[in-house]
């Protein structure tokens, strides 16, 4: 049975029950009056859509042409918690589209946008858990309808934890203006702004928040940076927030780069001179390189800092925890200049890509905060590529980081991708110890050195610029940045990792309105998933930022 | 008898008010037309709440988003000048409807729309440059819309009250009296244009004609841009120069007329983002890097100011084809996407999207084949280079691609009187005929370096007038700045007259290699 109202431009069917969908939301973060008023515009300027009835068509011709469709869900491993994929078909032949999705039937709005009631959606994701749901999709074309290639939707077994976090921003340069941290549900589309900066350009107000962080995947404990004015480091700990500033004459600048412990009160941050530049000619934009860095240790409880690394020949970035806390992860390049050379910082900018960097690893002491000695955990460095953003999976099987062909920053490198490292096999044997990736380049490991074989994230990964990251809190799915949809805005992708350690092919980050990456010209980055959303309010928040008194950190020297 | 005075009383407020709506539909459309028109260029306005959040979320930001619908009729500067003229006018109107000005003082209701026009005039090239361009119209607009406000409510309130406004006819006035009072309107309404028009001539004397070059541009009038710039080579605004340049290099002249104009840059006056007083020095740095095949550096530029003033046609248009000369097809249909929610653009869009995964389109297009052929040939870093770009990189340069950039480094160095730099290129020229430029630039050198005669015997034949110009300009080695204005009429286009007089309130840097470190802003 099909239901028509000209009012609500999509309609389908369930089985015998039929669904009404609401009208489509342009944009789910912008203000509902806004949204109004531009789409009554719009559609007064444009003439209003017509609606068609969502009905399977009886005749139709068989087409061998995959359709072109935003984004490209085709084959993808999904969570069966996430919210509805909202699509849309790009095919100038068609004049309308109707979507069989596992028995649910969907027409798309004359723009080709398929907005799915998510109602339905849940019911029928709930259904086919640890199943394929196929989707067909026909296109009415001046010759009458056609079929194109059925794909499927895999639903894995497991959830993944229900918030993402992530910073907007425009990608790249020098300034900034409007930007935001915020919380999505990733079971529905509601967006929840965690801080929002100026609105308006005024430089006595001008800041910039970043590198928010949680503690073991949980909204309990959380920092995010801020810089300019309001500068330092807001700690939140449930609703109580302050504001520290991590600064003395032997710590090189603020904290940067920086893990929370997974059990203590301790956050492992990287201090970073970095700078950036702009490339005239060459397959990159723009280049982020450090000329110095260091490791520190934070304890918010006490706001005391120390210093875990302080070497000034050595670069040591982005740490981060192993699972038990027991180990401290961390890149580390060696430049090719020492600090004391003339032109020292000419001299790194100008060898750029010869900044190359390993992963290492110390033992922690839990008890007495100290580190043991270093241990070099991956070197891909000797075949000139350079590794960053070590993560560890939840359950300590896997080392999960980005690689590249140099440097550290590789959000603006194409040649960056995920790669992981098993750590350990699983305790109850059921992965596959064998398998190494596809078309793995470092898979040429000796066979004694199976377990701990790299390799990178073949499905998962693209020919674009993959970094950040990350893991849901049961290791099974991965969210990170990939610049793969226009090699200049990042979007954040979700892949699905299984028992045996491969990655399945990658999804973007469902949207009500499909088009809404397409016209965003904002990054999303440095994607977090947590289970729970944050305590706090963004009034709370503003208030840290910007009314609370900066205390400063203790320093407390050399951690031994 | 009564009929006859309404019909005065009439026809003289009516007159006033036509000729009001004509003059300034004409002021609007011919005298600020292409100022308006390049407002639009850094406008943006689509019927989309994702592309519009950034500006809604601004203070005011409903405000800006209708001025910025309004000012989407500039596309055709005619259009555009005839709603300012019915906003304006039915503004006046309302105006003394509301205030129920009596015929003697009916001249009154002009005076908001000429402070906002004299308004228009003082604020320059703040209209759209580094403030929001959605201010120029919503200003008029809301006039308008409070004034028909209150006057429905004062309408709404006379008829509740059984009031019904009474058209007094005025008094019978003498000949004489009338007279006066058509003299008055006249006066008012000569004085409602002269004064933002005089104003704008004194205080912003360089924004029509560097808007015209602007609007030339966008149509690839390099023709027109070179009679523009000639028409006022007695300005001198690095911004017109900057345009003027481009002209130059499109159409093959940059060797012989560089000089043509005057080069001893006065200030412009606006402001910052941030209300302090600013030269506006980088306004024209997207488009001249990127017709010097720069194209990272326009990215980089026109990306800022995306950031500072999100998104406007002009950064967009500029993005989309530095994407397609890039090949990145996928960031150029992005862009394309979003121009194609701008209504009117469907000239570029039809134009430019045919190119996508199109390499051999892109360099059958004139424009994009001549920029082509001038990307730099290796690897580099902007930071390294003194900025502007488009002259720090052509003055650093050593190696080259082709005899076309070599030139545009040549005549960078003669520019920046970079002169040991300059005959270095130009030892590649020895034995030619080196252009006009080049050899009036060696022949400043050759009283330092004599074998430059034998190098370039043409030199003989500009020894004499250069003697003569040293004989004139020794009387003003003391006051630079004098000889510079008292002998531009003479010496304008001739080389030695720009190396002792041109260019003097630049403030020269060494010269040598920069690397800016950018410590606070790694996005």
């Amino acid at each position: 049975m099909i239901l028509y109202n000209p009012l609500h431009r999509l309609h389908m069917t369930t089985g015998s029950s039929t669904a009404h969908l609401r009208p489509r939301r342009v944009c789910v973060s912008a203000h509902p009056l806004l949204s109004l008023s531009l789409v009554l515009l719009g559609n007064i300027l444009l003439s209003a859509c017509s609606s068609k009835p969502a009905a399977l068509p009886d005749t139709f011709a068989e087409t061998t042409d995959s359709a072109q469709i935003y984004p490209d869900y085709r084959d993808v491993t999904i969570p069966p918690n996430i919210a509805p994929l909202n699509f849309m078909v790009v095919d100038s032949l068609a004049d309308a589209f109707v979507a069989d999705i596992g028995g649910m039937v969907c027409a798309a709005a004359d723009d080709g946008k398929f907005d799915i009631d998510s109602t339905a959606w849940r019911t029928l994701l709930a259904e086919h858990r640890d199943k394929d749901v196929p989707v067909q999709l026909y296109a009415h074309r001046e010759q009458g309808w056609v079929r194109h290639p059925a794909f499927a939707l895999h639903v894995a077994a497991e959830d993944i934890d229900s918030y993402l976090y992530y910073r907007l921003i425009e990608p790249g340069y020098e300034i900034y203006q409007q930007l935001g941290i915020y919380q999505r549900n990733l079971t529905n589309f509601e967006v929840t702004t965690i801080y929002e900066n100026h609105r308006d350009i005024d430089l006595g107000k001008t800041h910039c928040i970043n590198c928010h962080t949680f503690q073991n995947y949980d909204t309990e404990r959380m920092y995010l940076h801020v810089r300019e004015n309001h500068s330092g480091t807001i700690f939140t700990h449930g609703t109580e927030t302050k504001k520290i500033i991590i600064r003395h004459d032997s710590i090189l600048a603020s904290g940067a780069y920086g893990n929370w412990h997974p059990q203590l009160p301790l956050v492992a941050f990287s201090t970073n001179k970095t700078a950036q530049v702009f490339h005239y000619s060459y397959k990159e934009k723009i280049e982020v390189y450090d000329y110095s860095s260091d490791l520190l240790l934070y304890d918010p409880d006490h706001n005391e800092v120390r210093h875990i690394l302080h070497t000034p020949d050595d670069y040591e970035t982005f740490p981060c925890w192993s699972a038990d806390g027991t180990r401290l992860f961390y890149c580390k390049a060696r430049p090719p200049r020492k600090h004391t050379d003339k032109d020292y910082e000419f001299q790194i900018v100008m060898h750029f890509d010869s900044l190359l960097y390993d992963i290492y690893s110390m033992p922690f002491d839990t008890v007495n905060y100290t580190f043991g000695e270093p241990r070099l955990e991956v070197s891909l460095s000797p075949q000139h590529l350079s590794c960053s953003m070590p993560r560890v999976s939840p359950d300590g099987r896997y080392l999960l980081f980005s690689v590249a062909q140099y440097g550290q920053f590789h959000i603006y490198h194409k040649s960056a991708n995920l790669w992981v490292k098993p750590l350990r096999p699983s305790p109850s044997g059921e992965d596959s110890s064998s398998y190494r990736g596809e078309n793995n380049p470092a898979a040429a490991a000796p066979a004694d050195e199976v377990s701990t074989a790299l390799y990178p994230l073949t499905a998962a990964n693209s020919p674009d610029a993959e970094s950040f990251p990350g893991w849901s809190s049961n290791g099974r799915w991965i969210v990170f940045s990939s610049r793969r949809d226009d090699s200049s805005y990042t979007r954040s992708y979700i892949a699905y990792f299984d028992v045996q350690g491969k990655a399945h092919r990658a999804f973007l980050l469902p949207q009500r309105d499909p088009e809404y990456n397409q016209l965003l010209l904002k990054s999303y980055n440095v994607p977090q998933l947590t289970r729970s959303a944050v305590p706090f309010t963004q009034k709370q928040m503003n208030k840290a930022i910007r009314s609370t008194e900066a205390e400063l950190a203790t320093y407390k020297g050399l951690s031994k | 008898m009564e009929r006859k005075n309404i019909f005065t009383h009439f026809t003289e407020s009516t007159i006033a008010g036509w000729f009001f709506f004509f003059l300034v539909w004409l002021w609007a459309s011919w005298w600020m037309g292409d100022v308006f028109r390049i407002a639009y260029e850094y406008s943006f306005i689509a019927p989309d709440a994702t592309l519009m959040h950034w500006l809604w979320q601004r203070s005011n930001g409903l405000l800006w988003i209708i001025g910025r619908v309004l000012l989407t009729l500039y596309h055709w500067p005619v259009v555009g000048g005839l709603l300012v003229a019915i906003l304006l006018a039915t503004g006046s109107w309302l105006l003394g409807n509301v205030l129920q000005l009596s015929q003697r003082w009916r001249w009154l209701q002009f005076l908001p729309a000429c402070a906002w026009m004299t308004w228009t005039a003082h604020v320059g090239l703040n209209l759209f440059y580094m403030h929001e361009p959605g201010r120029i119209l919503s200003i008029p607009f809301l006039f308008v819309v409070v004034l028909a406000g209150v006057a429905l409510i004062k309408a709404f309130s006379r008829q509740r009250a059984g009031e019904y406004p009474v058209d007094v006819p005025p008094a019978q006035s003498a000949r004489k009296k009338r007279l006066l009072m058509g003299v008055a309107y006249a006066v008012v309404l000569l004085a409602s244009f002269a004064i933002p028009m005089l104003h704008l001539s004194h205080r912003h004397p360089y924004l029509r004609p560097l808007t015209r070059m602007q609007v030339q541009l966008l149509h690839n009038d390099y023709e027109g841009i070179y009679r523009t710039a000639h028409e006022h080579a007695d300005m001198s605004y690095r911004q017109m120069a900057g345009y003027y340049v481009i002209a130059l290099v499109r159409t093959g002249r940059l060797a012989d007329h560089l000089f043509d104009i005057k080069l001893n840059f006065e200030p412009i006056r606006t402001y910052s983002y941030t209300g302090k007083p600013s030269e506006s020095r980088n306004y024209h740095h997207t488009d001249c890097n990127y017709h010097a095949g720069l194209i990272r550096a326009a990215y980089h530029s026109a990306m800022e100011q995306m950031m500072w003033d999100g998104p406007s046609l002009f950064s967009l248009k500029h993005l989309t084809k530095i994407s397609l000369l890039e090949g990145d097809w996928a960031l150029a249909r992005k862009y394309l996407h979003i121009l194609q929610k701008a209504p009117f653009e469907d000239a570029f869009i039809n134009k430019y999207s045919p190119m996508v995964g199109r390499p051999d389109l892109i360099l059958a297009d004139a424009e994009f084949a001549a920029i082509y052929r001038t990307l730099p040939p290796r690897h580099t870093l902007e930071n390294v280079y003194e900025k502007p770009s488009f002259i720090g990189y052509y003055v650093a340069q050593k190696r080259f691609n082709n005899p076309e950039t070599l030139l545009w480094s040549t005549i960078a160095c003669l520019y920046s009187k970079r002169m040991p730099e300059f005959l270095q290129r130009c030892s590649s020229l020895a034995g030619s005929t080196p252009p006009r430029s080049i050899l009036e630039g060696l022949i400043t050198q050759v009283q330092r370096y004599p074998s430059l005669i034998e190098a370039f015997p043409q030199l003989q034949m500009e020894v004499d007038r250069y003697n003569q110009f040293l004989r004139e300009a020794s009387a003003y080695m003391g006051d630079r700045e004098r000889g510079s204005e008292e002998l531009f009429e003479k010496y304008k286009g001739y080389y030695p007259y720009y190396y002792f007089f041109g260019n003097l309130k630049t403030d020269h840097t060494n010269g040598s290699e920069v690397l800016e470190h950018n410590r606070a802003g790694v996005n």
